[in-house]
């Protein structure tokens, strides 16, 4: 790609057309597309290694961000991302907009498109609500993770950093463990999806009041795409490739699904010791924020085989594929 | 069909008596209001007449509306929530004392009946009143004064009666009366936050789990209060209304092999939806269950046509399961069940187009009964007979004779009678539907059964443009 011209040179180009407006979740995304998106991060990747880390590929584009929900890395990702892509960026806080005057979010979204913006990053803390903005804004959406159910920029960053540190870059029938607080996590449910798709053997290990509702769907499969789910952490973890932690939330505890930190700390933390059956060279990974000593041991996050501030740096990469991604529905849908 | 109206009327249909138990081709001349003869065709006078054409029913009776007002009339009123039975079909209503202020007291159900008499409608309108004071849960309403004034049972629908000594007390005073208590079954403590019936789709969807036991819990509990209290009160009554589950079903079923006296009733929604529309798909209950009775998987087999988290879905109780609402129609087949109710409860935009999990419960349904019900009479899930009287002697026989309501096709009475075209369809729209709320996911589907006629009490409630 070079500074001068507003497309990539080329090489996204191939048999694979990006046909999604939105980004809602990765359920919809096929094996095929989700390599585009791969590809174009890694065209993206070797844009963030220059020395000036900026095409102007979203010129003349406004970018909103609307978080309704607290978020350090994921929003600063997005904004680093399309500022990268030199688009007009707009962020807001929901806890300083009209959202607390009581406005809908139909409303807000209305609001954010008349003020110009083409593409729509967003965060809520109710399941589905991304997809309520897609139905009223004429732009992309691109989710930024909503309640328990998705957080597909996550889900593709991860696998953009798996896919550069396993061998032959393919997940094909490694064996890939999520790990704690499946029942609240969007990145979990989201990574079922992509990594189903790519042919991981995945498992989700947690607590069994942290799976509820888990044996159904994997009794069914990831559209009859099979993975394991398990409270026994030593069958999980017995020759993993990959093992990624979850957050564990204090709230568990008030909310009687957990006895207690320090019991789950020892029962399902990922400790060296725990990680001795995992294969030798197995990557730790964890979506952040980590609660060291807690759902992960302080000397596994930082220890050599972590890929934790890899997942980070790949962020923003995987979001400027992303954002080029369906800037281009954009135009094909003008050019028609 | 000819005749202006309805007050006088010649009418050539397959006409249903659930009163009689009889069917058949008929010709129903109405003179003057009054159902003057119902003569029953053989032979060539027949001819062109059958189940899946004309049918001349008794005028429906939904046991289970909310029409909003006093309090929420930008949601509905009276007179759209009467507009909007007859449109489908319904001359008599039952209406919930959820209102604000509550139907606790006589002086609302006087206002609910004085906006009803302004309407001009013919449509009947009973009303429930509350089971306990503001349906707070904690005191009981003016039990005795409010069936004095004419309610035909009590109810604190849109939460249980929680506390089990007050549903005992309830039970007892209310059965005292002569009247029933009709218990929406929900264990509040395992429902809080929740969006979706807990299981598979929930589940892929990241949607707060609406367990089964919340209902079956409840039921248990509420059957179990009962059988005590029948000892005291022979008279004491519980109608469970939208039951929605297999488990609160197998409660319901032993407790009436036992003897005591329960009844149920399912809404169109829990047995013609499962909760697989929330993830998107738009087929209907039976055609998402494989060979073997088990729910299909609309990730897998390509069932995902609409877009997931259409808040229109959001209702209490949840969309269940396929397999459950296999169940709820094996129970109106069998007898456990003894009603079809709409629970009609219209929303507005403002409280209903707004995020899945913040959106407010409830499906406007009271306009689509009637057609959801021939949908599953035509796909072989209930006989016609059997439908009809679900939505006619099954709620009336549930209020009992006090309530005074009698559907039947009867020579020399009032006529009050539906006459609904089987053979065609219409798709409901904001335009198309009479009452305020729209918030209903069948907005745009074709549904069989288009009403053309609605005689109640003698005056034409609803008549085709």
């Amino acid at each position: 790609m070079t500074e001068g011209s507003a497309r990539p040179g080329g090489a996204v180009a191939g048999p694979v057309h990006w046909a999604h407006r939105h980004l809602l979740d990765v359920d919809a995304l096929t094996r095929p597309e989700i390599e585009l998106v791969m590809r174009t991060a890694d065209e993206m990747h070797d844009v963030l290694a220059r020395p000036i880390p900026k095409v102007p590929a979203l010129r003349g584009l406004g970018v909103t961000i609307l978080f309704y929900e607290a978020s350090t890395r994921t929003r600063v990702s997005f904004e680093v991302a399309a500022k990268n892509l030199s688009a007009d960026v707009v962020n807001i806080a929901a806890a300083s907009s009209s959202v607390t005057k009581g406005e809908s979010l139909v409303d807000t979204v209305r609001t954010i498109e008349a003020l110009g913006a083409d593409m729509l990053v967003m965060r809520h803390s109710v399941s589905g609500a991304p997809y309520l903005a897609a139905e009223v804004f004429g732009g992309s959406v691109l989710n930024g993770g909503d309640g328990w159910h998705a957080h597909p920029s996550q889900a593709l960053l991860d696998l953009y950093t798996l896919r550069s540190r396993l061998p032959g870059g393919s997940l094909e029938g490694r064996k890939v463990v999520i790990l704690g607080d499946v029942l609240h996590s969007r990145v979990a449910r989201s990574n079922v999806w992509s990594l189903t798709a790519m042919g991981a053997d995945l498992w989700l290990c947690g607590p069994a009041t942290l799976l509820r509702g888990y044996d159904a769907w994997a009794a069914r499969g990831a559209a009859g795409r099979r993975f394991t789910v398990t409270s026994d952490v030593d069958a999980a973890l017995r020759d993993a490739d990959v093992v990624m932690a979850l957050r564990i939330q204090k709230e568990r505890m008030a909310s009687g699904l957990l006895p207690s930190l320090r019991e789950y700390a020892a029962r399902y933390g990922l400790t060296q010791d725990r990680l001795r059956s995992a294969k030798p060279d197995a990557i730790v990974m964890h979506p952040g924020p980590m609660n060291e000593g807690v759902e992960i041991a302080a000397d596994v996050a930082s220890g050599p085989r972590s890929v934790i501030t890899d997942q980070v740096a790949n962020g923003v990469a995987v979001r400027m594929a992303l954002l080029y991604l369906l800037a281009g529905t954009r135009r094909t849908e003008a050019g028609a | 069909m000819s005749g202006s109206g309805g007050h006088d009327a010649t009418i050539r249909g397959w006409a249903v008596d659930p009163a009689t138990g009889r069917e058949g081709a008929a010709e129903a001349v109405v003179r003057d209001g009054v159902l003057e003869r119902l003569t029953w065709l053989a032979g060539s006078a027949a001819g062109g007449l059958h189940r899946a054409g004309t049918l001349i029913l008794p005028g429906l009776v939904d046991m289970h509306a909310h029409f909003r007002e006093p309090g929420n009339e930008d949601a509905e009123t009276v007179a759209t929530g009467l507009a909007a039975a007859a449109h489908g079909g319904f001359t008599t209503v039952g209406l919930m004392p959820n209102t604000t202020p509550a139907l606790d007291e006589p002086s609302v159900l006087a206002r609910i009946r004085a906006a009803a008499a302004a309407t001009g409608s013919p449509v009947h309108v009973l009303a429930y009143g509350a089971v306990t004071a503001g349906r707070k849960g904690e005191t009981l309403s003016a039990m005795g004064e409010l069936a004095d004034a004419g309610v035909v049972g009590f109810s604190d629908d849109g939460a249980s009666v929680q506390s089990a000594p007050l549903l005992r007390n309830a039970l007892a005073y209310a059965g005292a009366l002569g009247l029933p208590i009709i218990d929406h079954p929900e264990d509040a403590s395992l429902t809080a936050e929740a969006e979706a019936s807990e299981g598979y789709t929930a589940t892929v969807l990241g949607l707060k789990g609406w367990p089964v036991a919340a209902e079956a819990g409840s039921v248990a509990r509420s059957i179990a209060v009962l059988a005590d209290v029948v000892h005291d009160v022979p008279g004491a009554r519980l109608h469970l209304t939208h039951v929605s589950t297999a488990a609160s079903i197998a409660h319901v079923r032993a407790a009436k092999q036992a003897g005591l006296p329960v009844t149920c009733d399912v809404t169109p929604h829990h047995l013609a939806l499962s909760d697989e529309w929330v993830a998107g798909a738009r087929r209907w209950a039976w055609e998402a269950l494989d060979a073997d009775g088990r729910a299909r998987d609309p990730w897998a087999d390509g069932a995902l046509v609409a877009a997931p988290f259409d808040s229109s879905l959001r209702v209490n109780p949840p969309l269940r399961s396929a397999e459950d609402a296999a169940a709820c129609r094996a129970a109106l087949r069998d007898g456990t069940a003894d009603a079809i109710a709409t629970d009609h409860a219209p929303h507005t935009e403002v409280d209903k187009h707004v995020e899945f999990g913040w959106a407010s419960n409830g499906i406007s349904g009271i306009e689509t009964a009637l057609s959801v019900a021939l949908a599953a009479v035509a796909a072989g899930e209930l006989p016609l007979a059997r439908a009809v009287a679900l939505l006619t002697t099954g709620p009336a026989a549930v209020l009992g004779a006090s309530a005074g309501v009698a559907p039947g096709l009867r020579e020399g009475e009032p006529a009050d009678l539906v006459v609904v075209d089987a053979a065609a369809s219409w798709a409901p729209s904001p335009a198309s539907l009479a009452s305020k709320g729209s918030n209903t996911p069948l907005l745009g589907r074709e549904l069989p059964g288009v009403v053309r006629l609605v005689v109640a009490g003698g005056r034409v409630a609803y008549a085709e443009p």
